[in-house]
Order: C-alpha cells, then sequence, then structure tokens
C-alpha cells in the first residue's frame, strides 16, 4: 500500500469527528458509550500511522512505540466499556431509564 | 490494488460510523461499529501491522462490542422502541448547530495537521519490514523490557476494575430496589 499517510490521518480526523458529534447529539446512555469507542479507535488509527510513517522513515526499521500505545488503549477502551456498561446497568435498576435527560441531578 | 481496498475500506469506516450515530435503535449501532471495527481492522492490516488487526478483532469485535450486546439483551432495549427523534428537526436546536460546529472545527484542525505531514511516507511497499511492523517477537521484546512498568500498571488497573464493575453490578443485599 503507498497510501501517504496523511491521507491516513485524515480518516482519523473524520473518526473522531463522527465520534465527538454522536457523544454530545445522542441521548442513550449506550449510543454515547459507542461514540467514546469510535473515538478511541480513532486514536489507535492515528498512532498506527505515525508509526509506520516513522518506520519508513527510519528505512525499515519498525518503529513500535506507536503498536504497543495502542495496544495501551485498547486496553483502556475494555475498560472504559466495563465501567460504563455497569454504571449503565446500576442507572437502570436504579431509574427505569437509559437516557440522558431523565439523568439530570446534578444540573444547576 | 492494496490502495484502492484502503480507500474503499476508509469509505466503508466513516459510513459505518455515521451509522452509528444515526441509527434510532441501539442494536442498529451496534451492528455498525461492528463493520467499523472489521473496515478498521482492514486497513491495520493493509498498513502492515497484522497483530494490531487481529487484536482490533479479538479483543473489540469480540470482547467489547459483546459486551454492549449483553447489556442491550439484558436491559431489554432493543425493543423499547426509538428513545429518540432523529431526523431533520434536530437542525432547529441550537444544541445540535454548536455540537456540528465544534466537530468541524476539530475535523478542520485534524485535517491541518494530517496535510501538513510529511508527504516522505508515500515510500513503497519494499521499505516495510518483512514480517510487518509490529511483528510479535519485536513487540514483546519491547513490551517486557522498556514499556514493563506500564505494562504492570495496566494489568494493576483491568484489576481494579473487575473488582470496581463487580461492586457496581452487584445488587445491593437486603435492599429493596
Amino acid at each position: 500500500m503507498t497510501v501517504p499517510a496523511s491521507h491516513i490521518l485524515l480518516l482519523a480526523a473524520l473518526l473522531f469527528a463522527i465520534g465527538v458529534a454522536g457523544f454530545f447529539l445522542r441521548r442513550n446512555v449506550i449510543v454515547v458509550l459507542m461514540c467514546i469507542e469510535l473515538m478511541l479507535n480513532a486514536a489507535n488509527l492515528t498512532f498506527l500511522a505515525a508509526s509506520r510513517m516513522h518506520t519508513l522513515a527510519n528505512g525499515g526499521r519498525p518503529d513500535l512505540q506507536g503498536p504497543i500505545f495502542a495496544i495501551f488503549v485498547i486496553v483502556v477502551a475494555a475498560v472504559e466499556a466495563a465501567v460504563g456498561l455497569a454504571l449503565v446497568i446500576a442507572l437502570y435498576r436504579n431509574k427505569q431509564t437509559v437516557s440522558l435527560d431523565d439523568v439530570a441531578d446534578l444540573k444547576n | 490494488m492494496a490502495n484502492l481496498i484502503f480507500y474503499v475500506m476508509a469509505a466503508l469506516t466513516v459510513a459505518a460510523a455515521l451509522g452509528v450515530v444515526v441509527a434510532r435503535n441501539p442494536m442498529m449501532s451496534i451492528l455498525a461499529l461492528l463493520g467499523s471495527f472489521f473496515a478498521l481492522a482492514t486497513i491495520y492490516l493493509l498498513a502492515g501491522f497484522q497483530t494490531l488487526a487481529a487484536l482490533q478483532i479479538l479483543v473489540y469485535a469480540g470482547a467489547i462490542l459483546v459486551l454492549f450486546l449483553f447489556v442491550i439483551m439484558l436491559l431489554n432495549l432493543a425493543d423499547v422502541g426509538p428513545l429518540e427523534r432523529i431526523d431533520l428537526a434536530l437542525f432547529h436546536e441550537r444544541k445540535t448547530v454548536w455540537t456540528l460546529a465544534v466537530a468541524g472545527a476539530l475535523l478542520g484542525l485534524g485535517a491541518f495537521v494530517a496535510l501538513g505531514a510529511p508527504p516522505a511516507a508515500a515510500a513503497s511497499e519494499a521499505a516495510l519490514p518483512k514480517g510487518g511492523i509490529d511483528g510479535l517477537q519485536g513487540l514483546a521484546d519491547e513490551m517486557f523490557s522498556r514499556y514493563l512498568l506500564p505494562f504492570e500498571l495496566i494489568s494493576v488497573l483491568l484489576l481494579a476494575t473487575a473488582v470496581a464493575v463487580v461492586v457496581l453490578a452487584k445488587r445491593q443485599r437486603g435492599g429493596a430496589r
């Protein structure tokens, strides 16, 4: 593949922007969590694009910082999903809703 | 050929991500997210990251998405009906306009940075190492020497999360809730 790094980075920026838009527009907690996953994926793609760029610039010597940080991001995403979904279950048990509009106790 | 596959998969990823945001039914959002993850895994593979592509499918599609699926099934959300209205009337709200403005600004910033990236990366396939950039051996060497401390820290984080999730999701004993 001879795609320039800027196109991969552009794809990551697009994914991140879509995730941000969904995060603020949607009311359903579960969909909001999914949008966070989208943003984390965009971050991963950025790490890997940078790693590829540096590997090519170094004449083929693998740059492993990108993949290792991507692995850490994947672990953090799993942790975030687990805690977030446990919170959703606790919320549903107490309030019988998953809509963020119904959970405004801390507002004002 | 590989370039063509990259652009097709990139378009697929973006379309699926948009599907996550606009789908009314959370189940449809999950399916769209699944498609987006698989397209991204293909892109990782094309870019020379075999291990990360496998991890993307195993951990993201195999574990995290199934967790989402479990919760939707458990709470019986799939047949609640659309929780919110998603149509053009949304654009009359001030919040929507602001959100899209902020997202567009972020996209512009990202594009500005991306297009400033050095064009040297358009080198040929032959410049990449044979077994992909993230060969398992090189990855493990680096992970267990230079990045040993973060590795241990993230294991502690996982343990703490397991305990926290059990505590959060446990039904309160004796409580009428």
